[in-house]
Formats: structure tokens, sequence, C-alpha cells
């Protein structure tokens, strides 16, 4: 796999007053057709086989460490006294942050009319899907009997005869999450359905036919469908829009209610929304990179497209910095004791190492990305990517361990150390996302078709005027 | 896929794009007016209430002016630093509004004078440390950051910034009009990204400097995000409602459309959301940790705390939110300009009210009665005032739209989905 | 197609037609007969597009749709439901507060107001959309054309429904011809076989019925008993290997069962280590004529101490106490591998626990070695209350202080003087009843068996005011619910069983009884008692602090001593008050015993 730019297909300089393509080369409705379902119909290469079966194993090895969990306890993971959210909670926010990116590239970039977010939107969405399932797995088996998880919904039981307790961010958190994941499969699947079409039109096994016949749902593409349509995605991408802040906002109410030093800080909501968004781009890179090469969609998911990506990952990594900057500032200009120390001891104290690596990876790397060269040389932001969430991890590391390893008791303080079921959970979590983005790739339409052709057509008529 | 014509603007030097007679009629009058106006309401404010509150009263007419010039600017950086199409033909207004960023800078003399003589800022009472039991180790550190001499170079330093960028982008774009240079717009381009950055930085050390020091001893790390938020939003309904009343007095009448009050509309709708979001995302984690040293601030800011901004309070909620919220959520009144304008002037009403209440309780006088009152009022309309005066002068001076930015026809044949 | 079903008008082949399709290769020629279309006349034309044409709505003349007003109503109801629902539930329903907020918090449940809205509004707006465009709609006319296949793809579609007023069939195909659409055709009925396949009913049937059988065995189960243990598909904790205080366990690397206090922390209270203090036993004195029982006592004091060495700091103030602390450590440390053996030679666990302790005593007790650090050990023991006492007195001092106002003294003992005197007089018949059996009951313990252990005689705490009314709030709270409040041994719980005529009850005993005075019942001795208890009594160590202990002994010293005391032993300045009382008493006494004779006098004549 090369992940070079092939000749011809940099399109991401723009003449102010003329607009870049979108979808290079002699493409055209069918071409674009062709090359999105090829990936789906030809049968999988070596290189999907043998990537499949490894994501398959750590996915298995996560069921198995799941079992052991429920079998023995969670005192298999580090989590001791005084640090209780140890790496589970880490990895949910690692999770829910990258699962961000997906629905905000659909709703807030189509809001903002950005076009060039429909050759990437179907993956980004595919992407939070399976990013919230990794999420929504650790808090589940970090309730100790997670059998019993269902007592989190507001339900009249004979058994306990009580309801849960709405003024707690724990259960904002189960409502948020639960919402944003409902939501963006709805979103998902609806942006989907006129691919699935295309899918079952162009089936000629009957079998493929009813299945992909069934999920799409009888759609015939008539004006007046989409016209609805299209009213209702313009209606689900804003309630999504505002429901991606929230969802990541009330993660960082879990912190940020509590008063432990370090956790309890205004300005977590809008940080912790630019971290996901931050994280959740750097994941679409890491995975478009590779997914255009291997493909071979580059003339649909361009230069331009990744260029513009590395543009928010600079963004919203100065915004992080910004956050962490204040944050510290305001640590020493507050003047509170434990606030002040919390925020040296996490720079200075036993975790700096993990602190370092957090602001190397998310402060320092993406600012090789003031120059144009590294923003259009995909192995470059492929390597960043990789950088951003490593570093992004090490945030929600540094956020949760640090603080609670050190507060308010000093007699009560002490180190934190993983133990290999949480490094196999960690590991594993990778496995099942990879797991079923790989499923994705050869089942579903992984460009949404629809929209790159009104793209096309919109880039066509604009041609077809310049010409006269 | 767009059906509609693409169209051809206007010649550079259509009477369209110049100052309409009334309006540059009425520059001097709003001039001088305004300054009698402010500086009334200040001396009002300082002979029958104290220093300390015809200062806040200037304080908080000042930071309204500031705060939608300071949203002008992050406006036009934003619409280089997306490449924006649709914006071009409101850019000009905006512009406009951000050069006010060099005036204010001379504005912001009263305040930086009150800094030295201890008549605003209660860091600057000697007597404060003792009179709130603030350890000494705490104070020592505290008066390191807030001192008279880092308070100005800061000033300086913020202003430095803001008034380069603001007079570097207007420059530019002024000579684009002239030459129809495209690398000029390359150029705002290029350097949008890092000018932002700055941008930020400063805007959130300006708040903390200027407003939440006010309470020496409060601190919320969400403050500079919350007046920025409340700058935005007011620039967004200056613009609109400076372009409408431009178009009601006969110029850009066929340039600003249907589609770019719209379009301004969806995002003063957005930014409604937004400070509502910040506010009570800030108001929220003060109130559910309950720690003292954060709740002081909203305990002199809430009902059944305070009679005076109490009500307000609830009143914020109620209608800087709630109604703004539900009046423009539709799209019908989105589509109508009058009805963008009015919800706008709506708006910028109640910027005011979010700053009366962030920063008058701190001169410890309540409203101050009907003389308070009126002395709030005069300041902020007398600054209005002049820097409506100021806007006309510079904008008589110049065309209303950048005539031969590469995008102007792109923004002309705009078209919402 | 969201039209009712199109009435059929034109009859081809045997099938109906729907209306006339015809195809278009680019959207501007599209849009262009949409135009013309719309502007003949024709309503119910559609356009079947492989994706959203710009500006086709206009060009066919499409309404708007009623979408955004479900999605609003439908968002309004989810914060509706979101606030009741927290409001009912944590406001009326179910109260119970939690971190000081109030029962209604609206902040609080704004999130959830919000991600409910969302979520309805979502539903809303998805349902709504596929509801109004009438799918999913399988069986559609469209499809049976292979053509149509590629309307996904890259092929337009222009579609003039037979259903429109307008319409006829040559007609439509004319004008459709005339746009410049290729592959005219009618658009006929589905005649694909509607019977589903009588194999996907038999799997669908057979599907369900399986299906069914978890429900009907869990149903089943819900209606019948079983004397067998429940199922246990999640543990639950309920094998968790749980064992008593004093077992062994293979569950920790030390092998108890019971965990030592955690590293680095002591207990409230914990800090004292006086072990006379805590015993009431003069442990030097002790060690001389019993070694190995003060060994033990010291040993069971301080078990917890090994952890000390870890933090030694806490207690470094005295050096003394480290001493103590440094040879338990040893003596722990020594009686590790004892402890460990049985364990692992024997079948320990069928071995009665409480056998333990006394097997390691006697191993101790014959080690010589180990005499040695007993030796030492009641040396520091010695230095133990010698440097405890300036920390002592520090408090007295300050209680010195409190003395000094006389108001407080008569204030105490007052009432404590007079209440035996009314007490005793309302209550003798029962306290008569009650008193032959008393000393029988009190026999065994002050009889035949001869105490030797040497009970701090006097009570370590410096007496005062302060220390009286502590140890009589503590007494009145804790002893006189059997002693009553005077001490006679007739508190309530005693009056009840008296009256219950309780078999079991063994009588609490008078404290005003001469054997309980403290030349023969020494204060370490009654110390002991209230800490350990006595025949019925429980011990109270675990509920009243050392100090309290003690200062109940002095209390019940005083209660004693305000039985027989002289007036001489009141101090001087407090005597005028008493005796004006004593004698304000007697004359209201003898008032009384007159009238009553007075009385009697009448009834008698």
């Amino acid at each position: 796999m090369s992940l070079a730019v092939p000749n011809g297909l940099d399109n991401s300089v723009e003449r102010p007053g003329t607009r870049a393509p979108l979808v290079l080369g002699e493409s055209s409705y069918h071409s674009i057709t062709e090359a999105v379902c090829k990936i789906a119909e030809n049968p999988p290469s070596k290189l999907w086989v043998i990537s499949f079966l490894v994501a398959v194993h750590l996915a298995t090895m996560l069921g198995l460490c799941i079992a052991y969990l429920f079998y023995t306890g969670v005192g298999v993971w580090g989590n001791r006294n005084p640090v209780f959210w140890g790496w589970p909670i880490v990895n949910f926010v690692f999770w829910v942050g990258i699962g961000h990116a997906g629905t905000l590239i659909s709703a807030i970039l189509y809001l903002f009319r950005q076009e060039w977010r429909t050759s990437i939107n179907r993956t980004a969405e595919a992407m939070t899907i399976f990013a919230v399932v990794c999420a929504g797995t650790f808090p589940g088996i970090h309730v100790g009997r997670a059998w019993l998880a269902f007592w989190l919904a507001p339900y009249p039981s004979l058994n306990l005869w009580m309801w849960p307790q709405f003024r707690s961010p724990l259960l904002w958190d189960v409502f948020a999450v639960s919402t944003y994941a409902t939501v963006s499969l709805l979103f998902w699947y609806m942006g989907m359905v006129p691919d699935l079409a295309t899918f079952r039109d162009r089936s000629k096994n009957p079998f493929r036919r009813a299945v992909y016949g069934v999920l799409s749902l009888g759609w015939s593409g008539s004006s007046r469908h989409w016209m609805r349509y299209e009213k209702a995605y313009a209606l689900l991408a804003a309630f999504a829009a505002p429901l991606v802040l929230s969802v990541h906002t009330i993660v960082s109410f879990d912190f940020a209610v509590s008063q432990v030093p370090g956790w309890h800080t205004t300005i977590f909501p809008p940080y912790f929304v630019a971290g996901a968004i931050f994280s959740g781009f750097a994941m679409v890179i890491t995975l478009m990179v590779p997914a255009r090469a291997i493909f071979s969609i580059e003339k649909l998911i361009t230069i331009r497209h990744l260029e513009n990506m590395c543009k928010i990952i600079l963004t919203t990594g100065m915004i992080v910095g910004l956050a962490y900057g204040t944050e510290f500032f305001i640590a020493w200009y507050g003047q509170v004791t434990e606030e002040k120390f919390a925020f040296i001891n996490r720079a200075m104290g036993p975790y700096w190492w993990a602190y370092w690596t957090m602001i190397t990876c998310n402060v320092i790397s993406p600012n090789i990305f003031w120059w144009k060269k590294a923003r259009t040389t995909p192995w470059i932001m492929f390597v960043v990517s990789i950088f951003v969430n490593i570093g992004m991890w090490f945030e929600r590391f540094v956020i949760t361990v640090t603080s609670l390893s050190r507060d308010y008791l000093p007699s009560a303080w002490a180190y934190f150390e993983p133990t290999w079921v949480d490094w196999a959970m960690l590991i594993g979590s990778f496995g099942l996302f990879f797991t079923l983005f790989l499923l994705f790739c050869r089942l579903m339409p992984i460009v949404n078709m629809a929209e790159t052709k009104a793209t096309l057509a919109k880039e066509l008529h604009m041609a077809h005027k310049d010409g006269h | 896929m767009s059906h509609h014509q693409a169209v051809a603007p206007k010649p550079a030097d259509d009477p369209a794009f110049t100052m309409p007679a009334l309006l540059s009629g009425m520059s001097l009058p709003l001039c001088i007016g305004g300054l009698i106006a402010l500086v009334g309401g200040a001396f009002l404010g300082t002979t029958s209430l104290g220093g300390k509150f015809g200062m806040s009263a200037y304080l908080t007419a000042y930071m309204y002016a500031f705060t939608i010039a300071l949203g002008s600017l992050f406006f036009v950086l934003i619409q280089h630093l997306a490449r924006a199409g649709w914006s071009v033909v409101v850019r000009r207004v905006a512009e406009l509004m951000m050069v006010m960023l060099l005036p204010l800078a001379l504005m912001f003399l009263p305040i930086a004078f009150s800094v030295w003589n201890g008549s605003l800022y209660s860091w600057t009472d000697p007597g404060y440390q003792a009179e709130h039991g603030v350890p000494a180790a705490v104070w020592a550190e505290k008066i390191r950051w807030l001192n008279p001499q880092w308070f100005t170079f800061r000033a300086l330093l913020y202003f430095g910034i803001w008034c380069a960028t603001a007079w570097w982008y207007y420059s530019k774009s002024q000579r684009q009009d002239e030459t129809g240079e495209v690398t000029l717009t390359e150029s705002m381009q290029a350097r949008s990204g890092p000018a932002v950055i700055l941008f930020s930085f400063c805007t959130a050390f300006a708040a903390f400097d200027w407003v939440m020091s006010l309470a020496p001893m409060w601190f919320s790390t969400m403050f500079g995000v919350y007046i920025f938020t409340g700058s935005i939003l007011s620039a967004h309904c200056a613009i609109a409602l400076l372009s409408f009343v431009l178009q009601k007095q006969g110029a850009i009448r066929d340039e600003v459309t249907i589609e770019h009050y719209h379009d301004l509309g969806k995002l003063i709708f957005g930014f409604i959301c937004f400070w509502g979001y910040i506010a009570f995302s800030q108001y929220m984690l003060i109130w559910y940790a309950n720690i003292p040293e954060e709740t002081h601030w909203f305990a002199g800011r809430y009902p059944g705390f305070s009679d005076t901004f109490g009500p307000i309070a609830i009143a914020l909620m109620v209608l800087h939110w709630g109604l703004p919220f539900l009046g423009i959520m539709s799209r019908h009144v989105r589509r109508r300009p009058w009805a963008v304008a009015a919800w706008s002037l709506y708006i910028l009403v109640m910027h005011f009210v979010d700053l009366y209440w962030a920063i008058m309780p701190e001169a410890n006088l309540g409203a101050g009665g009907v003389v308070g009152v009126i002395s709030s009022l005069l300041c902020v309309i007398g600054m209005v005032a002049l820097m409506l005066g100021l806007v006309i002068v510079v904008g008589s001076g110049t065309r209303l739209i950048p005539v031969r930015d590469p995008r102007l026809g792109e923004s002309l044949a705009f078209e919402n989905i | 197609m969201s039209e009712t079903k199109p009435a059929p008008k034109t009859v081809a082949d045997g099938n109906t037609v729907h209306g006339v399709v015809a195809e278009f290769s680019d959207v501007d020629s599209l849009l262009a007969a949409c135009e013309r279309v719309r502007d003949a006349g024709y309503t119910k034309a559609d356009a079947f597009t492989p994706f959203p044409v710009h500006g086709i709505d206009k060009a066919l003349g499409i309404k708007p749709t009623v979408l955004p007003w479900i999605a609003l109503t439908a968002g309004a109801i989810g914060t509706c439901t979101a606030l009741t629902m927290q409001i009912w539930m944590n406001g009326i329903d179910y109260q119970y507060i939690i971190s000081g907020k109030p029962y209604i918090s609206l902040p609080a449940f704004i999130p959830v107001s919000f991600e409910l809205t969302i979520l309805f509004a979502s539903f809303g707006t998805f349902f709504g959309m596929w509801a109004l465009n009438g799918l999913p709609r399988f069986s559609n006319p469209m499809f049976t054309s292979p053509r149509f296949d590629r309307a996904t793809d890259d092929t337009f579609f222009l579609y003039l429904d037979a259903k429109d007023k307008r319409f006829n069939e040559e007609g439509a195909k004319a004008l459709l011809g005339d746009l410049g659409g290729a592959y005219i055709e009618p658009v006929v009925e589905d005649d694909s076989p509607k019977k589903i396949p009588s194999f996907l009913l038999i799997a669908i049937a057979v599907v369900i019925a399986f299906s069914m059988i978890p429900a009907l065995v869990v149903a089943r189960m819900r209606v019948t008993k079983s004397s067998s243990p429940r199922f246990h598909i999640f543990p639950d904790m309920d094998f968790s290997p749980a064992k008593d205080a004093q077992q062994i366990s293979t569950l920790f690397a030390d092998g108890r069962a019971m965990r030592p206090d955690v590293p680095g922390t002591v207990s409230r209270g914990g800090l004292d280590w006086d072990v006379d203090f805590q015993t009431g036993i003069d442990m030097e004195k002790l060690a001389q004529v019993d070694a190995p029982r003060a060994r033990q006592l010291v040993a069971m004091m301080q078990s917890d101490t090994e952890v000390v060495e870890a933090d030694g700091e806490v207690a470094g103030e005295e050096e003394a106490v480290k001493e103590v602390v440094e040879e338990t450590t040893e003596e722990v440390q020594a009686d590790e591998p004892s402890t460990d053996e049985p364990s692992a030679d024997e079948p320990a666990s069928e071995e009665p626990a409480a056998e333990e302790p006394e097997a390691e005593m006697t191993e101790e007790a014959e080690a010589p070695a180990e005499e040695e650090p007993a030796a030492e050990e009641t040396e520091s023991t010695e230095e133990t209350p010698a440097e405890e006492e300036p920390a002592a007195e520090e408090p007295a001092e300050e209680e010195m202080t409190a003395e000094e106002t006389p108001a407080e003294e008569p204030a105490a003992e007052g009432p404590s003087e007079e209440e035996p005197v009314a007490e005793a007089k309302t209550e003798e018949p029962e306290a008569e009843a009650s008193k032959p059996e008393a000393p029988t009951a009190l026999a065994p313990a002050s009889g035949p068996t001869v105490d030797t252990t040497p009970w701090l005689t006097d009570n370590p705490l410096a007496i005062d005011a302060a220390v009286l009314q502590r140890g009589q709030q503590q007494f009145n709270i804790y002893c006189s619910v059997c002693h009553g409040m005077n001490g006679r041994g007739n508190g309530l719980v005693n009056q009840r069983a008296q009256r219950i005529l309780a078999t079991t009850w063994t009588p609490p005993s008078n404290l005003h009884d001469a054997t309980l005075y403290q030349d023969v019942y020494p204060d370490g001795k009654l110390f002991g008692t209230i800490s350990n208890g006595v025949r019925k009594m429980p011990g109270y160590a675990a509920q009243i602090r050392a100090k309290d202990r003690w200062a109940i002994v002095s209390y019940v010293r005083a209660l004693q001593a305000s039985q027989n005391a002289s007036l001489e032993e009141v101090p001087a300045s407090q005597r005028e008050a008493i005796e004006k009382k004593q004698s304000e008493v007697k004359a209201e006494l003898e008032k009384a015993a007159a009238e009553e004779a007075a009385k009697a006098q009448k009834t008698a004549t």
C-alpha cells in the first residue's frame, strides 16, 4: 500500500474566487458507484483477511477478559484505593471522545455547508458508532455487577422500590451516551439508505438483494422522498450537533462537578469537546489514509479532504493547548493550595512522564501542520494522527489518575499500577473497534455515493457554466 | 446544484456602495452627543455614587462596545480562515466595526488610569487583604499578577495585537477594493490562523484582567469563553442590524439578500445556544461543587441573595436565552430581514444586561437607585452613539462591501439549501 | 410514492398501468423536462434520481413538508417527559437528600431533559420522515422494470402518474418524447407472486415456537416452587469465602481472615498506649505475679501495633511507647510462624479456633529466652505512665480553672445527694424485696475465687468536677438503665424484669453494697468490670472510651460516698447551703408528718 500522492490528484491548491474540485479524475456518476460498490462486491483482499483475523482475535481477547472480570470481580483491574477510576474510565472517555468526530463531521460540517464532508462522513459516522460501542463497554463492566446494569434505567421496579438518582452526573452520562448512540445510529443508517438501495439494485445474488432490499426499505429515489429525506437529514444534523457537544460536556461533568483538585474547573465542558473533536479527527485520518490507498478511492477522498482535517486537528490542538495553559494559570491565579498542588503534581509529580507525553503529542506534534507540505503528505499526517491518539489517551489518563492518586488526604496517596487485564482490555477494545470497522468496509457503502454525486453534479454544472 | 444565475457585481464605484447621506450627516451629532452622554453618565455616577460606581458604569459601557468590536474582528478572521464565500457582502460592515478597536484602545485610558488611582478594581485597594482576611502568602502571589504596572503592560500588549490585526486586515481589504489583487486574499487567509490563536489568547486573558479581576479572589477558567460567546453573538447581531439599517437607507440593497440574513440568523441562533451552553455550564459546575471560593461570585448575583441582580439572573436565563431561542428557531423568521434585524436589536440589548449583571455587582451599590440606572444607561447609550458615529465616519471614507473580492460573485449568488 | 393507491386507468397486456416513465441522462435536461411537465398542468409527476437534485422541488411544484413541526412536537414532548419524570421520581415519589441539593434541582435536571428532547425529536424526525414517505414499501411498480435499477446509479427518471387528471397514456408518452426522454415505458403492476413461500412461513413459525421456550420456562419457574437452591447464573459474590474473625483463611497471604488495620492509619482514639489505663491493672506487678497473663494482655492491647513500625513518627512522641511497640512487634514476628504452622501441618480448620491463642501462650511461656523481653516490657510499662503524666495533667489544669468557679460543684453534687434520699423513701418496699437476693447473687463473684490481680487502686484520672460530670452523664446513659440513677440496682430494666418475673434475670448489683467499696473492690477492678462485664452484664469497652470509663468509676465512687458522707467532708464554703437545704427538707418532712398525723387523728376521731 502506498501512502504517497498519486500524480494529478493534488487539489489542495485553491485560487480565491474558484473552488477546487472535490471529486477528481474523469469521474462520472457511474464511476463513483463503481468505485464504492466494488469495495464490497469484490472478494476480500489478503490484507483485509489478515487484518480481520488479527482484529477478531483481539476482540475475542477482550471478550475473554470481560468473562474473567465477571467471574472474578473488579479486583482484576489495577483500580485500588485511592484510584478507583483507573483505565476503564480512561478508555471510556478516550473512545467516547473519538466517537464524537463522526457525528460532528457529519452534522456540524453539514450545517456549515462544508462540502468536503461528503466523501468522509460515512466512514466517520461508522467510526462513531463503533467507538461508542467500545466506549459503552467500559462503564458497563465498570459498574461491578454488570448484569444488574439495567438498574440504571428509570423503570418501576418491584424489587428495588426506588428510582435512580437524577442529580448525579453518572446518570446523566447514561442518558447522554445512550441518546448519542441511538441518534448517531439513526443518522448513520438514514444517510446510508439511498446507498443501500444502490447496493440492492446492483446485487446479482438474490440473497444479497433481499438483505439489502430490506435494509434500504424500498427506497426508490423519488423526488418527494428526497425532499423529505433532506429535510429530515438537516433536522437530524441540527439535533446531532448540540448533542455531540452535550455528550462530551456531560462526560466532563462526571469529573468537573466533583471537588477533586484538577477535576473541578469550569473550562472542562468546552475543553473536553475540543479534545473530543481533536482525537476524533485524528482517528478519522488514521483510518482514512490507509483505507483510501487500499480501496483506491483517492479520487473521492482527496488530498484536500485530508488537508482540511489536518487544519481542524491543528486548530483543535491549539484550543486544547490553550485550555491546558488556562487551567495552569488559573490554578496559580486562584491560589487554592490543593488546586495548585494538583497541577504542579501533574507536571512534576510521579506521573510527569504521562503529562509530558500528553503535551508532546497533543500540543507540540500537531504544529507540524503549519507547513502545507505536512498537511498534504499522507504518511506524515498518519504518523501525527497516531501521536494525537496516544496523546489524547494520555490526557484522559492524566486527568483521571493523577488527580485521584493524590488528592486532599496525603496519607491515602498511592501510585496507580495497571494489571495485565487493563492492558489486554485496552488492546482488545481496539480489536473490537477494528473488527466492526473492517466488517463495515466489506458490507456497507463506505463513501456516501449519493452526496458525492450531488457534489459532482454541482462541479459539473460549474464547469459547464465556465465553459460558456 | 444551483439553478440560480451568477450575479455580476456592480461596478466598484456604484453609488450603492457609499454611505447614505442621511447617515453621513448624523455622524458628527452622534459623536458629540455620544461623548457628552458618556462623560455625563460617568460623571453623574461618580459624583452621586462614588468613583467606583461611575467607573463601573463606564467599564460596562466600554466592555459593551468593545466586545462587539472584538467579535467583529473574530468574524473577519474566521471568514478568512474558513475561506468563506457567502459572507463577503457583509464582511465590510464587520470590518468597519472591527477598526473601532483603535478608538476603543484610547477609550481604555480611563480604565488604565483607574488602576493607578485605585477607583475601580478592588485589588488596587491596599486595605483589601486585611478587610477580607486573605492570607498574606496568597495575597503576595495574587498581586504578582494583579498590580498596576503589569496590568497596564498586559493591556498594552492585548491592544497592540488586536489593533495591529484589525488595522492590517482593514487596510488589506481596502487595498483590494482598489486593485482587486487575488494575492491579498491569499495572504489574509494565510495569516488568519496565527491571528486567531493570538486573538483567543488575548481575549481569554483580557476577560480575566478586566472583568474577572473585579472580584479579585474569584476565578473561573471558563470566564474568557463566557465573555467571548457574548462578544461573537453580539457581533453577529450588530452586523445584521447595521446591514439592515444601511439597506433601509438605500445602500447595498441588491447585495445583501434574504439568504445572507437567513445565514446570519442561523449563526445568531447557534450562538444564542452556545451562550446558553457556556453560561449554564459555568453556573452548573460552580453550583454543583458548591465551593465557597467560587460561589461567592454567584451569591452576589443570585435570586434570594441580591434583590437587584437576582431577578436579572432569571431574566437573563429567560430573555437572553429562552425567548430568542424560540423566536429565531423558525426558518420563516430567519428569512425575513426585518425580523432578523429586530431580534438582533433585542439581543444587543440583552447583551448589555448580561455585561451589566457581570460587572455592576462588584461596585457594591446594587443598581444605585434611579440615579445609578440613569448613569449606567447614559454611559452605554453614549458609548454606542459615539461608536456608531465613528463607524459612519470611517464608512463614509470607503465602500460598504469589498467590491473586488474574488469571492464576491459567489457571495452574491449565494443561496441556502 | 406517498400518494394513495393509484386508480387504474389503462390496462395493457392484462396488467394495470400506473403511469409512464422516461429516462434522462443528466440533471439539466431533467430539470427542464420537469418544468415543462409542471407547466403542462401535471400535478402528480415525480422524478427518480440517484441523488437529491437541487431545485427540483420548485421544478415539480412539490410543497414543503410538515416534518419540522413533527420534530418540534416530539422534542417538546421529550422535554416534558424528562422534566416530569425527574421531578416525580426524585422530587416527589422517592425523596432523598444527596450532596445537599434540593429534591427538585432544576440545574441538575437539565442534562437529562436536553438529552431526551433531542432523542424524542430525532425519533420524530426519523420515523416521521419514513412514515410521510410511505416507507418501508418493498413492492413498488417502479421496480418491475430492470432499467429502473439504474435510478440509484446514474440515470434520472421522470414519471407521470396515471392518477393525474391530465393523464392519458399516449399523450404522456408523446410529451415525454418531446422533452427528450429515452426509453419511454408504461409502468405496470408488479406481477410477481404475492404469496409468501410456504417454506418461509414454516421457518418463521419454527423460529417463533423456539423463541417461546425460554419465556415459557421462565413463566413456569415463576409459578412453581422448588426446594433446591437457586441458579447462580452470575456469582454475585454468593460464594465469597466468608470467615469468622479468628479463622484461618487461604484468601490472604498472611493466612488471617481478619484484616489488620491499614498501614499508616490509626483508628480513632487508638493513640493511647497506656496499658494500665486501658486495663485497669498494674501491669508491672502482674508481670511479676503472672507473666504469661501480662504478656497476653499486652499483646491483646497492642495486637494491631505491628503496623506502627511503618509509621513510627506517629507514636514517636514518647520513647517508652516506642519501646513497647518494638517489643510487641518482635513478638508478633515471632508469633507469625507459629500461627502459620498449625494451619499448614494439621487439618487446622477443624480445630476450634479459640484454642489457638492459648496454644501460643504456652509455647511462649516455655521458651525461656522470651522471658527477657517480658521483663523489659514491665520496665517500659513502668516508664509509660510516668511519661504520660504530664500529658494527663494538662487537661487537669484546665479543669482546675473550672473548679475555681464554686457554683459548679454543689450543682453537680447537690442533686446526686438528694436523689438517693428521695428515692430511697419511695422505693423502699421494692428495694427491700430485692435485697435478700442480692448477696446470694454476688456471692460467687466475690466469694470463693481469690482474685490475685493487682488492680489499680486509684483512678488514674485527675478527679475534678468536669470528670465527675462526665462520669455522671455516661453513667446515666449506659449504667442507669439497670443499676438505676442512684446506683441501687433498680433501673428500669430491672423493674421490668421483676414485673414479668423473668427467670433468667440476674438482678444488677446494688452499687452501695459494702463489697463494692474501694477498699475491697479497687478502682481498677471496677474499671475492669465496666470494660469486660461480669455475670450477665456485658462489657462496655467497645462503647465507652477508656477515659469515660474511668470517669464512670469516679462517679460511682461519688455515688457510694454520697450515701454515708458526713457534713465535714463537704467543703466549708458549701456546707451552709447544704445545711440550709437540709433544714428546709427536714422542716417540710416534719410538716408533712405533722399533717399526716393530724389527718390520722381526724380519721381516728
